[in-house]
């Protein structure tokens, strides 16, 4: 008997990372792996799933400088680069390992799997985005969109006119991709302030989500806690809490399935390991040792000592934790269905690129997850947050609280001593844009475009990954060049534009660095 | 109602004290053994979440970055401006700058006094009025220093409106503005108290839903086991916080040696080669190298040649023994 719906999110997004002045740039490699052990381990089990005739259901979100990246030719290209130099790597480690059958066995499965990722990239025209959105048409995947450039929005909320130019940036990009409006959206971090439904709503955005207690902790008190979406009071848009029970099933350091010790062990790789000319070659040129993505040792317990991987073996736990959760899923229905009276929506969001780049068998879980739901078991269904809404059309009006999904649950992770700087900047670029924008309200020609790349640049700015770095307190130097780098650029512009002296070719060669939102128009930042 | 409060604060209780514990520290470079971030995570997943999702942004050696041009940022932007933002239920970051000239100004105005005022930050609760300067519910000062332009300020006040203003305290007692804050909203730390009609829920019933929010509902049937390690959890970081537990640090030397061979030779570039019966690729000059990780034990590496008309043959068979002790 049916008890009620499981929406399973991931949200997929990396920071606009390119950098076309230089031949190497080692932070592009953020994309390039998570295109081989994220993007297209997903899009196999997609297609695996289709090909076999299970219906399956889950929300993903593309954040627009994802989507710019993923569609950009020269990234492109250089992921072929990166993943024919892979494909090489592993063959030569094919050989290398053949006195150890362990490793020679895990090596060719390298080699498969980087050919693969290699052929799926190329099948899609060396576009993913194309197949992500084939998904979404086949009524499998709900892609949803995210602030234009991941801006954390309760810390932007003193100037809110950059909250709507990132979302409504967000919306358009969306719609020029997979040509419909987006029904919901992922606040970036998870970051709600009271009043930013009201900027959704004018983007025509009908839900969002928050951390449990972003709606547990709303006004009135929600019937339903974290279970039923509610209606935020005056703009009508929907909010689905977080259900941090299924959350802690996969991040829990105790329970957590990613930390068992048949799974493969994130941090022993070759280019670590192995001896320095051998391996030079597929590290940075620069000699600085790098991650390959080549690893051959499970996580095997407590110490530094690892055994090699077996794959047989981390694929027989990857089925047994799926069998877990779902059961724990099914008990969890159907004790708040006697509570509630009613079919509970469970949301379990994640991070997308933590599926199969920290957690290699995270993938591999999914599909089995997905077709033990749809052939084992009829007590829960797979659901998204538009089809839920779509049934459920009566809900709770509520003022959810602020929160984030960051660490303590506000926006302690963005603001600490470490990154509070940054927001004096911040802010009071975003005052001038808006001052910008009021004053040429129709600007033509290079004017116009210097004012549109003004925006870019403000919006790249603003990202939240940024902040995030700065507070781990880990290899901050890029996160504060790119602070530095989007202000200051922005701060020329708005400079140049009012002095009315606008430099033409340096307008050109930053529109070439900081090429997305081509479409892009500089009146939304009102 | 006895119910709630008492579910509430407990929780409150046990989740802020677990993640009182909680240090942020992240997993560095290898070999980060994920079993320190586990550790340190104890229940807080936010804390866990955080640590992995830092690997998303993978890093080379420590130190290293590709380089970029130096350039720094203003120190002042020549405006007149105090910003209040919350950081949680219970702190505001606020920062502030003043022009030279509004300095002078107050200078001006307030002659001898402005040398001998303290510098104070006061924080106004403006609950549910329409702040007027005269009119907060309550306020208090908090002195600063003179070269402070940013602060954190415990307002120890959830789900209240606030407003700062950076001023001068006189001598003689006067409060003299110099900027005034923007009006910011703490968000409460708890369940709202306030319920609508006509989505009304017994309080016992919302306990355990906000419960299972938090993965900690008593009469939730799913995971008790895992309950109970909780409980556990959060009972022996009690005691570890006792100060007479003694931090054992783990000895972190260590070494690795490993062997490979190279086996490298040369032939007639047209010839067939094989290396323990597997053809070989020769470069264009007729030269190979091949490269295997060693095991322990005795390798046999037979070599063979085969000219291209088929006719002349050489074998050439290296035996190498690897004893590690």
């Amino acid at each position: 008997m049916h008890k009620g719906y499981l929406c399973l999110v991931l949200h997929g997004h990396l920071p606009f990372v390119r950098h076309p002045e230089h031949e190497n740039f080692l932070e592009e490699d953020w994309l390039y792996e998570a295109i081989t052990e994220t993007y297209v381990p997903l899009l196999s089990v997609f297609q695996g799933l289709v090909d076999d005739g299970i219906d399956f259901r889950i929300t993903m979100t593309l954040s627009p400088t994802l989507v710019s990246m993923l569609s950009d030719a020269l990234l492109e290209e250089r992921y072929l680069r990166h993943i024919n130099k892979l494909v090489e790597l592993a063959g030569k480690e094919i050989e290398r390992t053949k006195w150890q059958p362990e490793f020679s066995s895990l090596a060719q499965m390298y080699h498969r799997r980087f050919t693969h990722a290699r052929e799926t990239f190329q099948r899609y025209n060396s576009n993913l985005v194309l197949a992500f959105k084939k998904f979404q048409d086949l009524g499998k995947l709900e892609i949803i969109t995210c602030g234009a450039t991941h801006g954390f929005f309760p810390l932007m909320d003193v100037c809110r006119p950059s909250v709507r130019a990132q979302v409504k940036v967000a919306a358009d990009h969306y719609e020029a991709n997979f040509g419909r409006r987006p029904r919901g959206i992922w606040l970036p971090e998870c970051g709600y302030c009271p009043g930013h439904d009201e900027i959704l709503k004018e983007a025509g955005i009908r839900y969002f989500f928050t951390d449990s207690h972003g709606v547990l902790h709303g006004t009135p008190r929600p019937k339903y806690g974290v279970f039923a979406p509610v209606y935020c009071k005056g703009s009508g848009v929907a909010a689905f809490g977080r259900d941090l029970e299924s959350s802690k099933q996969v991040w829990s350091s105790i329970e957590g399935y990613p930390g068992d010790y048949n799974y493969r062990e994130f941090y022993r790789d070759i280019g670590f390991d192995l001896e320095f000319d051998y391996i030079k070659p597929y590290i940075h040129p620069d000699g600085v040792r790098i991650n390959t993505g080549i690893k051959y040792y499970r996580i095997t317990g407590n110490t530094n000592h690892k055994e090699p991987y077996v794959a047989e073996w981390a694929k027989e736990k990857a089925a047994e934790h799926a069998g877990n959760f779902m059961f724990n899923r099914q008990k969890q229905a159907g004790y708040l269905n006697d509570l509630m009276g009613k079919a509970p929506i469970i949301v379990s969001p994640y991070d997308a690129e933590l599926f199969g780049h920290w957690w290699y068998e995270g993938p591999l879980w999914l599909d089995f997850l997905f077709r033990k739901i749809a052939c084992d078991q009829d007590e829960i269904s797979l659901i998204t947050p538009a089809e839920y809404l779509d049934r459920n059309p009566r809900n709770q009006v509520v003022t959810p609280s602020f929160s984030s999904w960051g660490y303590k649950g506000y926006s302690e992770m963005w603001l600490q001593g470490s990154n509070d700087w940054i927001y004096r900047h911040l802010h009071l670029a975003s005052s001038r844009m808006t001052e910008l924008a009021r004053n040429n309200p129709q600007a033509n020609g290079l004017k116009r475009r210097a004012l549109n790349q003004a925006l870019r640049e403000l919006l790249l700015a603003q990202s939240s990954d940024w902040g995030f770095i700065l507070g781990t307190g880990t290899h901050t130097s890029y996160a504060i060049r790119r602070t530095k780098d989007h202000l200051l650029r922005f701060t020329r512009l708005y400079e140049d534009i009012n002095a009315n002296n606008i430099d033409g070719n340096w307008l050109a060669d930053i529109e070439y660095k900081d090429n997305l939102f081509p479409d892009i128009d500089y009146q939304v930042h009102q | 109602m006895k119910i709630l409060k008492k579910t509430k604060e407990a929780l409150i209780k046990t989740i802020s004290k677990a993640r009182a514990k909680i240090k942020l520290r992240l997993p560095k470079k290898s070999p980060p053994p994920r079993q320190r971030v586990a550790q340190e995570a104890k229940e807080a997943p936010s804390f866990y979440e955080t640590a992995i999702s830092n690997t998303k942004f993978s890093h080379a050696q420590e130190g290293y970055f590709t380089p970029l041009r130096a350039q720094d940022l203003p120190h002042t932007y020549d405006h007149d401006r105090i910003i209040l933002q919350v950081r949680d239920p219970r702190w505001l970051h606020t920062y502030w700058e003043m022009r030279e000239q509004t300095v002078q100004s107050f200078k001006g105005s307030l002659g001898e006094n402005f040398y001998r005022a303290k510098k104070v930050l006061r924080v106004y609760d403006v609950t549910n009025v329409i702040f007027n300067g005269a009119n907060a519910n309550r306020f208090f000062d908090i002195q600063i220093n003179d070269f402070a332009n940013s602060w954190y300020i415990d307002t120890n006040g959830p789900g209240r409106a606030w407003c700062v203003d950076l001023g001068l305290m006189l001598p003689d007692g006067r409060f003299i503005t110099l900027l005034r804050s923007n009006v910011v909203q703490t968000p409460l730390d708890g369940p709202s108290w306030v319920t609508d009609e006509e989505w009304m829920i017994p309080d016992e019933m919302f306990a355990r839903l906000y419960g299972m929010g938090f993965g900690l509902g008593k009469s939730s049937p799913v995971g008790g086991a895992w309950q109970e390690r909780i409980k556990q959890g959060l009972f022996s970081s009690g005691l570890s916080s006792s100060p007479v537990k003694k931090e054992v640090k783990e000895r972190s030397f260590w070494m690795k040696v490993d062997c490979e061979l190279i086996v490298y030779g040369a032939t007639e570039p047209d010839a067939k080669v094989t290396v323990q019966g597997v053809p070989i690729k020769l470069r264009p000059d007729g030269t190979f190298t091949l490269r295997y990780y060693l095991p322990d034990g005795k390798q046999f590496i037979p070599v063979k040649a085969v000219s291209a008309d088929a006719i002349d043959e050489r074998t050439i068979t290296p035996i190498v023994t690897r004893e590690t002790k």
